[in-house]
């Protein structure tokens, strides 16, 4: 039974915190974690992302897309960037994690069973696992096949 | 059950997303309007009574981040 995270692993979590905090988020969610991922071009997590052209700049303009999408499915629309950004980052105390990250998670560790370690690979395999949410449908939305993600993920983790 | 085939940006999955996406909006508009109304001169009774919460509620969310941020909360 691995539990074991790999260093490159536990920095993309701390990233994904990070990335939840300044997107003012109250949880950390799978999305901040692919944000993450996406940052780090020099895990094989982020090349697998940048091959199929999803650099940060990419995914976070995927997650707007979604965001504006799901409003308008509820007949909203926000006006120019939304509400001013409030000031201040919030108290230092850590977020924490929401559904869809423990799902994302769950799904990393079994992933890498078998391995030594979950690497960001095996993370990155956990987020692409959701069959619904916020990342699957940024994904479409930035024409992204999730599922030929998944297998070149895979791949590269054989490789 | 046979696993449901579902596209994540159709029918029941839009309205999920959706409600997903208001939840957050009320966030980051809660966040921008305490911050106006504080930076106007309210009082935390005012703001809480306004958002129809507690004012230890209004108080425990936004304080922090509006001290660290230098707005001046007078005690009021």
């Amino acid at each position: 039974m691995v539990t074991r995270l790999a260093p490159e692993a536990r920095t993309l979590i701390a990233t994904a915190e990070q990335e939840a905090r300044s997107t003012r988020s109250p949880y950390v969610e799978a999305e901040h974690l692919l944000l993450a991922m996406s940052s780090a071009p020099v895990t094989d997590a982020g090349q697998v992302l940048a091959s199929v052209g999803l650099t940060r700049d990419a995914v976070e303009h995927a997650l707007d897309q979604e965001f504006a999408a799901s409003l308008a499915a509820a007949g909203v629309s926000v006006a120019g960037d939304g509400p001013a950004p409030a000031a201040g980052v919030g108290s230092a105390r850590r977020l924490r994690l929401g559904a869809s990250f423990k799902a994302a998670l769950e799904r990393s560790v079994v992933a890498a069973s078998g391995s030594r370690q979950i690497r960001p690979t095996h993370l990155l395999l956990g987020v692409l696992g959701a069959q619904v949410g916020t990342v699957p449908r940024a994904l479409q939305l930035a024409g992204v096949d999730q599922a030929e993600l998944a297998t070149l993920t895979r791949e590269s983790l054989a490789g | 059950m046979a696993a449901l085939e579902i596209d994540p940006t159709a029918g029941p999955a839009d309205g999920l997303a959706a409600v997903v996406a208001l939840r957050r909006l009320a966030d980051l508009m809660e966040d921008a309007e305490v911050e106006h109304a504080m930076r106007a001169g309210w009082g935390w009774p005012q703001v809480a009574e306004a958002l129809g919460v507690t004012r230890q509620a209004v108080h425990k969310k936004h304080a922090p981040r509006l001290i660290a941020a230098g707005v001046d909360l007078r005690r009021r």
